[in-house]
């Protein structure tokens, strides 16, 4: 895995977040969050639904605007109007729980559009490495199908590798497999689990505890817009220290 | 009675009713006249072939460039009106309300008589230029509020895909929104193209020269010029010609589109 930024090194924080919030209109839903990946590491955020996973992946590369606070994207502030925020999105890969692959687009153009029109790689260096992705998560043949003759997982692989077509530094995923038939779910994950052996770094929201525990350098367990426990897997999911995560542990283990 | 049985007499009375109507208009309709006022063979005869070169011709050229301008014109319409800067929201809501709420005629009386006369303007193309630009303003008014919901029923998630791979907001709206809502809104803009073949008809309310005429322009002098109606049948039916195909190739699109739901 090559870093396109020069000088990234393992154990740097990848995503820093300082005291954070964010509203919806009155609805605080973010309360302030202190929050951080470092390069290299897999962090799981966990649960329960509208405590805020979401909203907090988003902001991580401004798909949401945080109301305040700090967001260090490799030590630059993401919040500061003068950042090139495009840029920087570039460099950050997101993975959405509904896929959006372009609809209109083949496999290959789906993989090289944001390679030719962000990074203005040419057209033959895009499919070079767009066909790397494409058999990384074990889809190579699939270069000319558009996006709806595929299933769930296939999508949702695709979708991985056109994240990974940009050379992301780190990735970002919301409930990458909670869309998905039970029977596709598996394939989804082993990518994911084969990123993370490759040293990717990795923000994941997620309902399966298993892929936190085994995958996940550590926890995150969120509830009502504050991080409420975190810690190595193990720790969080074995043994949780508050009344809260217990409760929603034993809803979903 | 049993439903069925009540459900035959109700068909029995409606078909009854059907064919008195029918049977009344057939023998009260004088058809000697109907056949000498509309259907005259000479007369149809001496139409040919000026009512397709010429007639046919210009009101699809007509049709054409009335589409087009306004599609283009409709595109930055409809950008302006989702644009995140107020005042051109309130400027493409100001025109589009406007014009959707003005007679196409009166636009066109405007643009050929009125405004040329105020203010000196030589319309490009002299009177028929004038006409079509007005035709193109109030097509673009309608056009855009159909690209508008085309926009709009792109999901969300496909613009934040884009951004989230770091192409900019104008890349966006090129490469990934503009072409899926084109396809959204192919059947409601053919709609809009078969209004505008019926609207280049407005027209003839600007006296153009011979070679210019569309076909209702065309029939109206034919009309006048022969104290017979015939020609009025014959336009209509070259009307038919060209928008019941694409009324239908409308419901097949229609039809393909709600497949692929
Ligand atoms: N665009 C929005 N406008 C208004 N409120 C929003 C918006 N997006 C999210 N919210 C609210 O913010 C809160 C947190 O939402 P968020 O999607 O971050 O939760 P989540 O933890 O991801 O839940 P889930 O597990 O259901 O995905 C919810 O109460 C939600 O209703
Ligand atoms: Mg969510």
């Amino acid at each position: 895995m090559t870093s396109r930024i020069t000088g990234a090194q393992p154990g740097a924080r990848a995503i820093e977040i300082r005291d954070l919030h964010k509203y919806f209109g009155d609805n605080e839903v973010l309360k302030g969050i202190d929050f951080h990946v470092d390069q290299g590491q897999v962090v799981c955020v966990i649960g329960p639904s509208g405590s805020g996973k979401s909203t907090l992946l988003r902001c991580v590369n401004r798909l949401e605007e945080p109301t305040s606070g700090t967001i260090l994207v490799e030590g630059v502030n993401v919040i500061d109007p003068e950042v090139d925020l495009d840029e920087i999105r570039s460099r950050i890969g997101m993975v959405f729980q509904s896929f959006n692959l372009f609809p209109h687009l083949t496999v290959m153009r789906n993989l090289t559009i944001a390679q030719n029109r962000v990074l203005r790689r040419g057209k033959d260096e895009a499919v070079e490495i767009a066909r790397r992705n494409l058999e990384k998560v074990g889809l190579a043949g699939k270069e000319d199908a558009y996006p709806a003759h595929l299933s769930g997982g296939q999508q949702q692989r695709v979708a991985i590798a056109r994240a990974l077509s940009m050379d992301p530094d780190m990735m970002l995923f919301d409930e990458p497999t909670s869309s998905l038939d039970p029977e596709l779910v598996g394939d989804v994950l082993e990518v994911m689990r084969d990123l993370a052996t490759d040293g990717m770094t990795m923000m994941v929201v997620t309902h399966e505890m298993r892929f936190a525990r085994d995958v996940g350098d550590k926890v995150v367990f969120m509830d009502g817009g504050v991080i409420v426990e975190e810690g190595a897997p193990l720790d969080v999911l074995r043994n949780p220290q508050h009344e809260r995560t217990k409760a929603f542990l034993s809803k979903v283990l | 009675m049993r439903r069925t049985t009540r459900h035959k007499v109700n068909l029995g009375v409606l078909y009854t009713v059907l064919l008195a109507v029918v049977l009344l208009l057939v023998l009260l309709a004088d058809w000697a006249a109907v056949q000498e006022n509309f259907f005259d063979p000479e007369i149809a005869k001496s139409l040919w072939p000026e009512i397709i070169t010429v007639g046919a011709k210009n009101t699809i050229l007509y049709t054409l460039v009335a589409f087009f301008g306004g599609l283009a014109l409709a595109v930055v319409l409809a950008l302006m009106r989702l644009s995140p800067i107020a005042p051109y929201r309130w400027l493409a809501t100001a025109y589009i309300e406007f014009f959707r709420g003005l007679p196409a005629l009166l636009v066109i009386i405007a643009s050929g008589f009125a405004i040329p006369i105020a203010f000196g303007w030589r319309p490009p193309g002299g009177i028929v230029g004038a006409g079509l630009a007005a035709l193109i303003v109030v097509a673009s008014a309608y056009i855009a509020e159909t690209l508008r919901a085309g926009i709009q029923a792109v999901p969300k998630g496909q613009t934040e895909a884009a951004r989230s791979l770091g192409m900019s907001g104008p890349r966006t709206t090129i490469f990934i929104v503009l072409p899926q809502a084109l396809r959204i809104v192919i059947p409601p803009l053919t709609n809009e193209f078969v209004l505008l073949i019926k609207d280049t008809s407005l027209l003839a309310i600007i006296g153009v020269a011979v070679g210019e005429r569309e076909l209702t322009t065309l029939a109206r002098d034919e009309l006048s010029l022969n104290s017979n109606s015939t020609p009025l049948i014959a336009a209509a039916v070259m009307y038919l010609v060209i928008t019941l195909p694409l009324t239908q190739l409308v419901a097949a699109l229609e039809r393909k589109q709600q497949r692929a739901r």
